[in-house]
């Protein structure tokens, strides 16, 4: 393989139905192993375009490819989910299980991996979460915090090669958030992170995807599109705050 | 709210030890053959049958009685005016004005221990497993997944809905709002359900594109593994048997009043 691109994205397009286009025409290019933030204001479209990348939601227009697979074909589809993990903006939406244990093991589960080896990923994405010892706990009676970490750890055990981060730091206390921006960096693969949280962004990836009402504004290195004062307040956002130096 | 539906705390008894599936299928039947009696005699031995069992699960006895009361009520609106509603040419008492009919005395008491009896084995199931355990032995006694993972959806809505509930009446109460009678209160009140319904709607919906997103494809796996020693088969043949004695016995007393 020459120059390898993990996720391909041409003119994508989505209305939801009798609601205004939630992305028209995003076009861009993600490298395997390349981290990249997704920023803009409430309702750019951020999360819509996750769901595109998923293949929840059904884009119009243009080619996409994820991991080398269409979303939008139902057979190929099926094989996303060993590709692609999506962790998504509300956690609740993502636990079901009676417990904890059953819920990270859901994933590995369907992906049909032996019983010890399901057991054996369970037990690892939790100690990267911070999360070991919690396995027979209720996963609705945790708290914000706890619960984005089991989503989190549901999504890393299948062990996907691109991982879409829909707010991930929403709920974790400044500790929790830390051990997040170092668990980002340990973890290898291609990596989308959609967040408010701009200081997050700059540290984890090295470049970002500004999108403000469904259209794609700015793509570049991180350090030099948020540290553009004029373009982060046209869009609702401000220069993060290490950034504030630098810009002047 | 949810209390209702939170489980005990985990109590060791002869019944916990037992392998799931058999205890399932045990109690199954005996709720199946206890829905189905039609005299009053033999539902007080279900009744009977059903309490021994809760005592063989060391039922806290608190949380059973609580529950059993809550059920109570519900049942005592159904039952209570039966002897009145179901008159026939029998014997009956007068209290007063009113005419009570042994009848319909005899159709609430047998509404109310079959109930009793149903809500005891349900409370004794509940409590010598975990849900999802009881879910797994279901799946494994080949109930079909779908209904198995029904069970499983429908426990978590249960904390969701209450959840969302919840947030709305801080949200309500937040703004000012104070319960009452008017027509303000009764709009108020039918927009909540509509959201909750609403809201419930699109985070099922949400809830079934993340488990597709995790590859689910409909099919319940579990690492589950059970196994049957001696006195499960012993325990299940025993409630079994028992179970086709009160139903012989029942058929046997109706057929000859
Ligand atoms: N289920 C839906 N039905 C109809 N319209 C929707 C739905 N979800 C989102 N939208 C609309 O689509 C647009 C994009 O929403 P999206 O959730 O993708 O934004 P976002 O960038 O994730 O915002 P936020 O930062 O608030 O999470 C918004 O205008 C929103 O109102
Ligand atoms: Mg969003």
């Amino acid at each position: 393989m020459s120059f390898e691109i993990a996720i391909q994205a041409r003119d994508l397009t989505f209305a939801y139905p009798g609601g205004a286009p939630a992305l028209s025409g995003v076009s861009f290019d993600v490298a395997a192993g390349e981290s990249v933030g997704l920023v803009g204001p409430n309702g750019a479209g951020k999360t819509s375009l996750f769901l595109c990348l998923s293949g929840v939601l059904q884009a119009r227009g243009g080619a996409l490819s994820v991991g080398g697979l269409d979303p939008r074909d139902p057979s190929q589809r099926r094989h996303l989910p060993s590709q692609v993990g999506i962790v998504f903006q509300n956690s609740d939406d993502q636990l079901f299980n009676a417990t904890v244990f059953d819920d990270v093991a859901f994933g590995p589960l369907n992906l049909e991996l032996p019983p010890h080896e399901v057991r054996q990923r369970v037990d690892e994405a939790l100690a990267r979460v911070g999360l070991t010892g919690m396995e027979e706990r209720v996963p609705f009676h945790l708290s914000g915090g706890e619960k984005r970490r089991v989503a989190l750890a549901g999504v890393l055990a299948m062990r996907p090669s691109i991982l879409l981060l829909d707010e991930p730091s929403m709920y974790l206390d400044p500790r929790g958030r830390r051990e997040l921006i170092r668990l980002l960096h340990s973890l290898g693969g291609t990596r989308m992170i959609a967040s408010h949280d701009l200081e997050l962004i700059l540290q984890t990836c090295q470049r970002v995807l500004l999108l403000d009402g469904g259209r794609s504004i700015a793509d570049g290195p991180a350090q030099t599109v948020l540290a553009d004062a004029t373009l982060m307040e046209a869009h609702g956002l401000e220069v993060p705050y290490r950034l504030r130096g630098a810009a002047r | 709210m949810t209390l209702a539906f939170s489980l005990p705390p985990p109590t060791d008894s002869p019944l916990s030890r037992l392998d799931p599936r058999w205890k399932l299928a045990a109690l199954s039947i005996a709720a199946a053959v206890t829905a189905t009696l039609q005299t009053l005699s033999v539902a007080v031995a279900a009744c009977a049958g059903a309490l021994f069992l809760a005592v063989l699960a060391r039922l806290p006895g608190r949380w059973f009685l609580q529950r059993l009361g809550a059920a109570s009520l519900f049942v005592a609106l159904f039952a209570l005016p039966l002897p009145w509603m179901l008159l026939d040419d029998g014997m009956s008492w007068s209290l007063g004005c009113l005419r009570v009919s042994r009848h319909g005395v005899q159709v609430a008491l047998l509404l109310a221990v079959k109930a009793i009896a149903l809500l005891t084995m349900f409370l004794t199931l509940q409590a010598t497993a975990p849900l999802e355990t009881n879910l797994k032995a279901a799946h494994a006694l080949r109930i079909p997944s779908l209904f198995v993972q029904l069970g499983l959806l429908s426990y978590r809505y249960i904390f969701v809905l209450a959840d969302e509930l919840r947030r709305l009446r801080i949200a309500l109460r937040v703004r000012g709002y104070r319960r009452g009678m008017n027509r303000h209160n009764y709009r108020t009140a039918g927009h909540v359900a509509g959201t909750l319904l609403v809201r419930g709607y699109e985070r099922a919906e949400r809830v079934g594109q993340a488990m597709r997103c995790r590859g689910f494809n409909g099919q319940f796996r579990s690492l589950k593994k059970f196994s049957t020693r001696p006195v499960d088969v012993l325990v299940f043949v025993l409630v079994a048997a028992s179970a086709a004695a009160l139903l012989v016995w029942d058929r046997y007393l109706e057929l000859t009043p």
